[in-house]
């Protein structure tokens, strides 16, 4: 049996035509195990965040074909695939990316009313989302109130709104000091041992080296794990 | 967490935007509610006022323009140019009622005013007038004066009280029950006094003419022409002559009202594409949690909406005082006077009417702006820097 909550085959990506086509994925075939800490690692421009943003299913490829927990993006129109990365994937980006105007419940209300969670249970969910990431005390402050680590882990609550398998985190640690990257460090942890599968886009060999699944994106193509994390 | 909460933050977001474009539709749509509340019940008006006046004839000074018409339902100054002798040749013509006036204007309290003078018994009979205070004229020859209803409240006059017309002390004799024309707002004297008063001996503004059986009017207008050199108008020419003029000063009006309201909607246009390009980010946020295009589109034509219902509710407040207030400083001549009246016959429907006029407009300026940030790519809005 298939233990994969994502895959790709032959994933290609280009952007622009003619002279100025870019051609950011070139053949990407990867497995995604379900309940794994994976790690995508790679230099700037190698086609990291595409390949991210292809299996988040937030684009669709320009060849190839991506499945995400048995349903194959390709065939998904923009209603249907809106519904799975509401369903399937909770995105966590480097900036964070909180709506400021909210305070860190709304936030993560705002994730539970796109997932359809009635209004009378969002805020219940809500509270006990932020006390699962140590912040049962800031309830309702808004982001310019909390630190880098602190809004991180709203981003993170947030991603967790509708309990969905896969947390896809685009170098969420990129922009956070030692001490607070150790703070959703462990929230990530403990997050994996409840079972999620953690699909994680950093820059970062020493994260990379705790995964327990690398894959290192080179020039739009995977390059050999074992190679990398000899290097490293 | 509602679609509802979120608009509300997003548009609150940055206030003084928020303000400024509200202002914007708010004063489009005051300006526009004004004049539709001042000049959408002109007609009735007009048409209360030219079957108060009684008559299927009026008989006017030769080359009458239709000011001058409009002048005869609001009783305003008209020119005396119509004499004694040419009025009794219309009174000698037998199966119609003839009756002459002589409409001037005087000041109460600087405020200007009707004053007509009357043929006391005639006039009464015409008109149908009851006494809601005081005595009527006792002969056609009494001095003193009789005060429409609306004109006896607002200076506060009473039967014994005096006024003063053209530099003369005038005892006020009664005030007639409501009529809702003109008569409310006029010093009506009996015609020998009012002359005097104003130096027109043996002359009158107008003869107003009922005959016995309508389907004569014609032949009557013709028997009128006969007997005297004189403008004859049938009450149905003169409305609708008075009416094609109030009606394109009020279509001009409401033309640049409309403009307004135009220009506050692309004044949305302009707050909610800034809004799609400030968040264009958030925008992808949204998708990026499950957001779907249409729920976006949703989202930014709400918002729009929101200003359209601010301004309506706004401008349908506003417009409504406006034309309250405002209406008694403008109708202070023919052609506004008939202002005055229309007020009071304010629908309230046109509240109702301004608001989903309003929130429509808006929702069609904010459809570019939504459109736009419903095709935004999710990727594209998240990288958005």
């Amino acid at each position: 049996m298939n233990n994969s909550v994502i895959s790709a085959k032959g994933l290609v990506k280009e952007y622009g035509q003619g002279a100025t086509l870019v051609r950011a994925l070139r053949g990407v075939d990867l497995d995604i195990p379900r309940g794994s800490f994976t790690c995508i690692i790679g230099a700037s421009g190698h086609g990291k965040s595409t390949l991210m943003h292809l299996l988040g299913g937030l684009d669709y490829p320009t060849l190839g074909t991506v499945i995400i927990d048995g349903q194959e993006v390709s065939r998904l129109g923009n209603k249907e695939l809106a519904s799975l990365r509401a369903k399937k994937i909770g995105f966590v980006f480097q900036f964070f990316n909180l709506l400021h105007n909210l305070t860190a419940k709304e936030n993560i209300e705002t994730a539970l009313m796109l997932a359809g969670v009635p209004d009378n249970e969002q805020e219940r969910r809500a509270i006990e989302l932020l006390e699962l990431v140590g912040l049962g005390d800031k309830v309702n402050a808004k982001p310019g109130q909390l630190s880098g680590g602190q809004q991180q882990r709203v981003a993170i609550a947030r991603a967790l709104a509708n309990d969905p398998p896969v947390l896809l985190m685009d170098e969420p640690t990129g922009n956070l000091d030692s001490e607070a990257e150790a703070e959703v460090m462990k929230v990530l942890e403990n997050l994996k041992h409840q079972g999620k599968t953690i699909i994680f886009v950093t820059h970062s060999t020493e994260i990379a080296a705790r995964s327990d699944n690398l894959i290192c994106v080179r020039d739009g193509q995977i390059q050999e794990p074992q190679a990398f994390k000899k290097a490293s | 967490m509602t679609n509802t909460n979120l608009v509300f933050k997003s548009l609150t977001r940055r206030k003084g935007r928020f303000l400024f474009t509200s202002l914007g539709i708010v004063i489009g749509m005051a300006s526009f509610v004004t004049f539709m509340a001042l000049g959408g019940s002109l007609k009735s008006q007009i048409e209360r006022e030219s079957a108060a006046l009684g008559a299927n004839l009026v008989v006017t000074p030769k080359g009458s323009c239709a000011y001058e018409q409009v002048s005869i339902l609001t009783g305003e100054q008209l020119p005396t140019n119509i004499t004694k002798d040419e009025v009794a040749a219309i009174r000698s013509i037998d199966g119609m009622m003839a009756i002459p006036y002589l409409a001037e204007r005087s000041a109460i309290d600087n405020r200007p005013v009707s004053v007509m003078g009357i043929l006391p018994g005639e006039t009464r009979e015409f008109k149908n007038w009851r006494l809601a205070q005081g005595e009527y004229f006792s002969h056609e020859n009494a001095e003193g004066a009789v005060l429409g209803s609306v004109l006896a409240e607002q200076f506060g006059l009473l039967p014994g009280s005096e006024v003063r017309v053209r530099g003369s002390q005038i005892k006020v004799l009664g005030v007639l029950d409501e009529t809702g024309g003109k008569d409310d707002l006029t010093v009506f004297l009996s015609l020998p006094v009012a002359q005097k008063l104003y130096d027109q001996k043996d002359l009158v503004s107008y003869v107003a003419v009922r005959v016995d059986h309508l389907d004569e009017v014609e032949l009557y207008a013709n028997k009128i022409k006969d007997q005297v050199s004189l403008g004859v108008v049938s009450d149905k020419q003169m409305r609708n002559s008075v009416l094609s003029i109030v009606g394109t000063v009020n279509i001009t009006l409401q033309i640049i009202a409309a403009v307004a309201v135009l220009a506050a909607a692309f004044g949305i246009v302009n707050t909610m594409m800034t809004a799609t390009y400030e968040r264009r980010r958030e925008i992808g946020i949204l998708q990026a949690m499950g957001a779907t295009r249409t729920g976006i589109f949703k989202l930014f034509i709400f918002e729009s909406g929101i200003y359209g219902l601010i301004g309506g509710v706004g401008g349908a407040v506003l417009g409504g005082l406006a034309a309250v207030f405002a209406a008694p400083l403008i109708s202070q001549n023919a052609a506004t006077s008939f202002v005055k009246g229309a007020q009071s016959s304010f629908d309230p429907m046109m509240f109702v009417g301004a608001i989903l006029f309003s929130t429509m407009v808006a929702m069609v300026a904010g459809l570019y702006p939504a459109i736009k940030a419903s095709k935004l790519s999710p990727v594209e809005a998240i990288s958005y820097e």
